[in-house]
């Protein structure tokens, strides 16, 4: 198959998932105890101003026509306003969604780099002190809580060494600049990736094991190539797959795991934004956000099937 | 031999390893170094101060924004008839002092509200303060067949203008307002905020940006004028040079407030510079803040801490069970340890910093003998079990889980074991108006304004479930009538004794326990000096500086 049917044939699977994704977004807001109109007018409302405000904000209709509503104004691009702030949710959803992107990107470079670094150091010297301490190293990482190693991180980094920021993405009294994004994204980054790198690096490293112990290797090395040669050219060559596949996972992961290291480092997307809101009970707000989380989950799992397809000669 | 053959040769593979090592120092360097140049650019920076809070900001429409945090930020842009002076501090209750009115008249009967205008004032789009900008403000607010009506507000300020009747402007700079029946707190109420607030806004602006327009171009006469607004990131506000009150004009030209929710971050950004101010640091960080040099600034705020009984449960209807309860809470001790100190003991529905509150009133003395002596005699010589459903609170909230916890401890002592169930800030409001649920017998919730509008939305009986907040359907027709016949009081001096007169029945009635009141508790850089904090909900910003 062509990569380009390939991808169109995904891509047609997805659009079914995605409104899929938008009943369960709207559903679980529903079913979410609690009362919007309430949340609104504040503790000093009476009854028949909530009344009035909940006719108002039409949630006194049947849930298949909100849903429909809802659902007609989202496919015209319409998220609707949010209840906390009385801007349109998209007009605050796109720059935090960029904002989430720039982190997820910055992890899933640390994560790419040192997962197949790692991976290939720790596999080339098999049962060495290095492969030991890289098998240490990312059995601590992938079992450190994010909240935990973000506050530790900052303390060292951040106060004591003063060597990055605290929190946000730019500086606030005088902000601008990629050096200023770079200066406040490597903890964060750091951070976000942890837990991802620990999983490359272990499931790329078994399978970069397994290649190595292939009786064409052995070949190789009898052939006299050098050990370099063996194991980058022939060796990683084959695990390159299994890589791209577990590294691809992590898309959805990454995009997942900024929503805590975002509270943590009040790094303003996506996450941050979805805690604000949960706490303002921010119906349009949230659902706004969960949508957004799962798009970029369903794209980036395409984006990694297609980067696997693409590597794996076998399937073509 | 033949084993030497399999054995990577060193050499290679120390390249790659040395390689890696490397690319990782020198990527760490360029990184430091970055940090490096950026962060003395911001040490130059003429007089901006970044503030941290414990959340985002809610919407910039006065009349229509509902939270505390927001209020901050909204006092210094926006101005209404009368104004708390919280720049003096200290504990007593803020004075209300003039701000867009100059002075006011009250008729004989306490009906007619006569306000002369300060002149010369402008909105920060030039538009001029008059009696006419006060009348489409009024008419924002209360009138609903009104062109740019907010329909929150009505909700919202329904306690603010509850006695309203009319409003009329006089001549150009005289504005009257007509009440239906005397409101012995009407001009304190106007000073209200965080639910609403009846303050004004630039009537060109409203008219130009339309009513959701004006979230993102709040214009009022403030101190301070908005600059920028990135929802989830910033709020910038900048000095307004042409302010009418010298006193109150501000000392830096630019604060950037932030929203930062996660309490250990908010401390480590201002230990590191990155923020000069921070609200609500944890108890638990004070003296290593302290230790770094920074300033704690703390007053008793008028947020009180109470116990809502349940009314209706078998047990704790006998009011000698609620008596037991009462003097079974040690709240020395509490404020002492489970607050750290940062708490005064609380007794009574009068809050701190409220209209009435009396230091000396008791309405029971910590005893847990004498308590397990009043629950034998109502018939729980063994005591009994009930549940706590508790809430984690909002920001400004530190550890309620722990006063759950500490309660528990002192309620067990005297027999009574309670269970504690704990929710999320916004579902327990739910619960709170939804009534207390069967088998649960307290709830507690953080409240107290400096107006006892509260009161009528915590005892009255026709604040019962449905309605919010009676949630322990305490029904008296003497407190209902007291509490009217307070806002109807001629005198100050009559609105208090009628206020202190409900407290007494209420402690008769054992039928909400206080417990303590919490101090505002601020965390600022070496640097920053003039700020001070008055017992409200919110901070005045005008005379913060920052030495350079």
């Amino acid at each position: 198959m062509s990569i380009l049917r390939f991808v169109l044939a995904r891509f047609g699977a997805i659009i079914p998932v995605l409104i899929g994704v938008t009943l369960v977004v709207f559903l679980s807001l529903q079913l979410v105890p609690g009362d919007i109109a309430l949340t609104l007018l504040g503790r000093f409302a009476n009854a028949e101003q909530l009344e009035t405000l909940r006719r108002h904000l039409g949630l006194d209709q049947p849930l298949l026509v909100q849903y429909a509503d809802w659902f007609m104004r989202l496919v015209q691009g319409d998220l609707g306003d949010s209840l906390a702030q009385k801007i349109p949710v998209a007009l605050i959803l796109i720059p935090k969604v960029a904002n989430s992107l720039i982190l997820m990107a910055g992890s899933l470079i640390l994560v790419i780099a040192f997962g197949f670094g790692l991976s290939v150091l720790a596999a080339a010297n098999f049962r060495g002190p290095a492969d030991r301490v890289i098998v240490f190293v990312s059995l601590i990482l992938a079992s450190l809580p994010v909240f935990w190693l973000g506050l530790v991180l900052l303390y060292v980094f951040g106060v004591k060494w003063k060597l990055f920021p605290i929190s946000g993405m730019y500086d606030m009294i005088d902000p601008g600049g990629l050096g200023q994004l770079l200066h406040h994204i490597v903890i964060p980054a750091v951070t976000t990736a942890a837990s991802s790198i620990a999983i490359v690096t272990r499931v790329t490293r078994s399978r970069l094991i397994d290649v190595l112990h292939q009786p064409y290797i052995l070949a190789c090395t009898a052939r006299g190539l050098s050990r370099r040669r063996v194991v980058l050219r022939h060796g990683v060559r084959n695990s390159l797959a299994t890589f791209a596949n577990i590294g691809g996972l992590q898309i959805g992961y990454l995009f997942g795991g900024v929503i805590f290291s975002e509270i943590i480092f009040n790094w303003p997307g996506i996450g941050m934004q979805l805690y604000e809101s949960i706490l303002q009970r921010d119906a349009p707000m949230i659902q706004g956000c969960v949508l957004a989380v799962a798009v970029v989950f369903v794209l980036g799992n395409l984006i990694s099937d297609v980067i696997v397809h693409a590597l794996d000669t076998t399937r073509r | 031999m033949s084993k030497k053959l399999f054995v990577a040769p060193r050499s290679p593979m120390n390249t790659l390893r040395t390689g890696a090592i490397a690319v990782l120092a020198a990527g760490t360097l360029t990184l430091a170094a970055l940090g490096a140049g950026s962060g003395s650019s911001a040490l130059a920076a003429e007089s901006t101060i970044v503030v941290a809070v414990e959340s985002d900001f809610g919407r910039m429409d006065p009349h229509a924004s509902g939270t505390w945090n927001t209020f901050k930020v909204l006092r210094h842009i926006f101005e209404g008839f009368v104004e708390e002076d919280l720049t003096k501090g200290g504990s007593a209750v803020p004075e209300v002092v003039p701000a867009l009115a100059e002075s006011w008249e009250i008729s004989d009967d306490r009906k007619t509200y006569t306000f002369h205008l300060r002149q010369g004032v402008k909105f920060h789009d030039g538009t001029p303060w008059n009696a006419d900008a006060a009348k489409f403000n009024l008419d924002r607010m209360t009138n609903e067949s009104f062109e740019f009506f907010q329909p929150i507000s009505k909700g919202m300020m329904g306690w603010v203008w509850q006695d309203l009747n009319s409003y009329e402007v006089v001549d150009e700079y005289t504005f009257r307002i007509n009440l239906k029946q005397p409101n012995s707190e009407f001009i304190r109420r106007l000073t209200a905020g965080g639910s609403g607030s009846p303050r004004m806004m630039s009537p060109a602006a409203v008219k130009q940006y339309g009513n959701d327009g004006i979230e993102q171009h709040p214009l009022g006469t403030g101190p301070f004028k908005f600059v920028e607004r990135v929802v989830g990131e910033k709020l910038v506000i900048a000095k307004n040079e042409d302010y009418w009150n010298e006193a109150r004009k501000p000392k830096v030209d630019r604060i950037i407030l932030r929203g930062i929710p996660e309490v250990a971050t908010r401390e480590l950004a201002l230990i590191s510079g990155e923020v000069d101010f921070i609200g609500t640091p944890s108890p638990d960080s004070i003296e290593h803040l302290k230790e770094q040099g920074m300033k704690i600034v703390t007053a008793p705020s008028p947020t009180m801490y109470v116990l809502w009984v349940n009314l209706k449960d078998p047990v704790l209807g006998n009011v000698k069970v609620r008596q037991a309860i009462c003097m079974a809470i040690d709240r020395d001790n509490m404020a002492k340890y489970q607050r750290k100190g940062f708490a005064q003991p609380a007794y009574g529905i009068l809050n701190f910093g409220g209209p009435g509150y009396d230091p000396a009133f008791r309405d029971c003395e910590y005893n847990p003998e004498a308590a397990k002596k009043l629950l034998a005699e109502a018939g729980y010589p063994d005591g009994f079990s009930t549940r706590m459903d508790w809430t984690f609170g909002a920001g400004s909230d530190v550890n309620t889980k722990g006063d759950a916890e500490w309660l528990q401890r002192d309620f067990e002592k005297i027999g009574i074991k309670a269970s504690i169930e704990m929710f999320d800030n916004n579902t327990y409001w739910d619960m709170m108006t939804a009534g207390i649920r069967e088998g649960t017998g307290f709830m507690s919730v953080s409240w107290g304004e400096s107006t006892f509008a509260w009161l009528d939305q915590v005892l009255a009986s026709t604040a019962q479930p449905p309605s919010c907040c009676n949630s322990g359907y305490y029904n008296n027709p003497n407190v209902d009538a007291l509490l009217s016949a307070a806002r109807a009081a001629g005198s100050e001096e009559e609105m208090t004794a009628k206020l202190r007169e409900v407290q007494k029945i209420i402690a008769d009635d054992m039928s909400f326990i206080a417990y303590y009141t919490a101090d505002s508790v601020y965390a600022t850089r070496p640097e920053i000096e003039g700020f001070v904090l008055a017992p409200q909900h919110w901070i005045d910003l005008t005379g913060v500086s920052k030495k350079p």
